[in-house]
């Protein structure tokens, strides 16, 4: 919620040449990307148990999250230190975009679902009806 | 009383009464003054002879300037309007004649009352010597412990007894009476009082040091009661009896918090009854917040230093123990628990409770299964491989449960922002009654665990059928029950 997609377009380094296909360009415009292409973005770690808690806590609640493991990701470092850029801590992992916007980490996602907003903002991105 | 018996026994009676009694009454009986009058050897020596015993400086003092002054005092005076006699010390009133007094044996002697003439009269006119030690002169063995008002009341009594045997040897109080003061007389007084001042702030101190000791041993006594009640020395097997640092750390800001979880329910239900106004309720209700807050703000703290020890639960009461969910209570529970006991509410704050409860849930299941993955991934990572790999096998196992930390941190959070919504969908009157239910819903459950600790426990000796023979409450709990308090950490939560 605090980061808007379009701040984070400014920062455009210079192209790094990636030798993996389809990963051009900055991380945290690949963040970005990844972010929006989906209702509901889960960055995580495969082997990390509060990201397999995250991601039961958004099934529990009938919503079908795309998870992207960082681990799992050859740029994954990159994608890694991008987040604790964004995110201003060292426990990035699990970190949530909904509807491409940032709500944060377990955290924060906790604390919106216990006072009521997570799901609206959930329905406002199309990831759960009714 | 004391007049009766002065009276009656014409100064005599006093030697009936029991000696502590005389003693006390003789501080607060002014009225004997008025029997002096009658007395005709009120004899100033005598006076002075018991004043020594009690506070000597004062009472001394008292009747020299009392000489000096012409007996012009106010509760002394009748005592001395007989003084101009001369000192007969073989006159000299026996107040106590079952209580010879002593006469020579404290530190300032019985010579110092007015001149030199009189100390001499007053240390040699000893004629009885004082053998026995009058129960007032024992008391005053600690010189310091008669005021100065006792002066004036020791004259009174001492006065009053008719001389019987010369026990007092104070006649020089009488001529001290006639002498003028001099240099040496008033230094000699001003040493007595000092020295009696120092006494009585020494008394003063002891008597303060045995009354902190005495609130330091309740106080101590009260911690231990606690720790008991939660079980810290009941359930040693569980721990292993040691305490890390910042565990015991925990448990003593623990302790303390509890303290003043009663302090801020007394605020509660203080403000709920003497109807406060709803924005002083407000403050009210956010300190009790803030209460809570601090109390996660701990468990951070300690959840970094020693996890384990929150999660086995050995700083909570045993009763709390048994329901605990990663750390702490379980926020569904304590929702479905206010939900019964806050009625009546209105429709709109019922659905906002069962919609919190739902989403409580919804966390609670989500950090368990996150919960169950660590522990699954901790054994595959213990039992597997082979023993070459120890090391790095143990190296991983830790990493694996530093998450742990996580994991308490997340439900420490849960349950904090639980309270924090639960005082949003309540009126400010609905929370402080909600948090009253909450400390009084603990309160009950560490209670509980207190008398479950303490309860009576019977060995029976062979009827081991595990049934909870209720009956007779209490008393016939089996043994084999007991053990059940080790193996809480089989819970399934966790």
């Amino acid at each position: 919620m605090h980061y808007q997609t379009a701040s984070w377009g400014s920062y455009v380094a210079p192209s790094r040449s990636n030798a993996m296909v389809g990963v051009g360009g900055d991380p945290l415009e690949r963040i970005e990307r990844l972010a929006s292409e989906n209702a509901v973005v889960i960055f995580s770690i495969s082997s990390c148990c509060m990201c397999h808690a995250i991601k039961r806590l958004f099934c529990g609640m009938g919503v079908n999250p795309a998870v992207h493991e960082l681990d799992e990701d050859p740029s994954g470092k990159d994608l890694e230190r991008a987040l604790i850029r964004l995110l201003g801590t060292s426990s990035v992992v699990p970190v949530v975009f909904i509807g491409g916007k940032l709500v944060g980490t377990m955290d924060r996602v906790m604390a919106c679902h216990i006072n009521g907003t997570l799901v609206p903002l959930l329905k406002e991105a199309g990831a759960l009806w009714l | 009383m004391e007049s009766h018996r002065i009276i009656g026994g014409g100064g005599l009676g006093l030697s009936e009464a029991g000696p502590s009694a005389t003693h006390h009454q003789h501080h607060h009986h002014v009225p004997t003054y008025g029997v002096l009058h009658g007395i005709n050897t009120t004899n100033p020596s005598t006076l002075i002879n018991e004043g020594h015993a009690f506070n000597f400086g004062e009472l001394e003092e008292a009747i020299v300037l009392q000489g000096v002054k012409g007996r012009n005092d106010e509760g002394k005076a009748p005592l001395f309007t007989t003084a101009a006699a001369p000192p007969r010390p073989a006159a000299t009133l026996d107040m106590f004649p079952s209580w010879p007094i002593r006469f020579h044996q404290t530190s300032r002697g019985g010579s110092k009352s007015g001149g030199e003439s009189t100390d001499s009269a007053l240390s040699t006119k000893t004629e009885p010597p004082f053998e026995a030690e009058s129960p007032m002169s024992k008391k005053a063995t600690t010189p310091s412990s008669l005021d100065h008002h006792d002066a004036s009341r020791i004259i009174g009594p001492s006065s009053s007894s008719q001389a019987k045997s010369p026990h007092e040897k104070r006649k020089g109080a009488g001529s001290t009476s006639e002498k003028p003061l001099d240099a040496k007389t008033l230094r000699r007084l001003a040493q007595n009082r000092e020295a009696a001042r120092k006494s009585r702030l020494r008394k003063k101190a002891y008597v303060q040091q045995l009354e902190s000791s005495r609130l330091k041993l309740t106080q101590l006594e009260q911690d231990l009661q606690r720790a008991r009640s939660q079980g810290l020395f009941m359930d040693c097997g569980g721990v292993g009896g040691n305490l890390s640092s910042g565990a015991a750390m925990f448990d003593m800001e623990y302790a303390r918090w509890l303290e003043e979880e009663q302090r801020v329910m007394g605020e509660l239900r203080n403000g709920l009854q003497a109807p406060l106004s709803d924005g002083e309720m407000r403050g009210i209700v956010d300190g009790y917040l803030s209460h809570y807050d601090e109390l996660f703000r701990l468990k951070a703290v300690a959840a970094k230093s020693d996890v384990f020890h929150l999660i086995n639960g050995m700083w909570t009461s045993q009763a709390e123990r048994c329901f605990l969910w990663i750390g702490g209570f379980r926020p569904s529970d304590l929702i479905t628990m206010l939900i019964q006991q806050l009625e009546p509410l209105a429709e709109q704050q019922i659905m906002g409770m069962y919609g919190l409860r739902h989403s409580s849930q919804q966390a609670e299941d989500a950090l368990s299964q996150g919960l169950d993955q660590l522990q699954q991934s901790l054994v595959d990572t213990i039992a597997g491989g082979p023993i070459v790999d120890g090391v790095q096998q143990m190296v991983v196992a830790m990493g694996k449960l530093a998450n742990l930390e996580g994991f308490v941190r997340q439900a420490d959070n849960l349950r904090q922002q639980t309270l924090h919504q639960l005082c949003r969908l309540l009126t400010v009157r609905q929370a402080a009654r909600c948090f009253i239910v909450i400390g009084e819903y603990y309160g009950r459950l560490r209670a509980l665990s207190s008398l479950w600790a303490s309860r009576p426990r019977e060995t029976l000796m062979s009827d081991d059928n595990n049934s909870c023979q209720t009956t007779t409450d209490l008393q016939m709990v089996q043994p084999s029950h007991h053990h059940h308090h080790h193996n809480h950490h089989h819970f399934p939560s966790f």
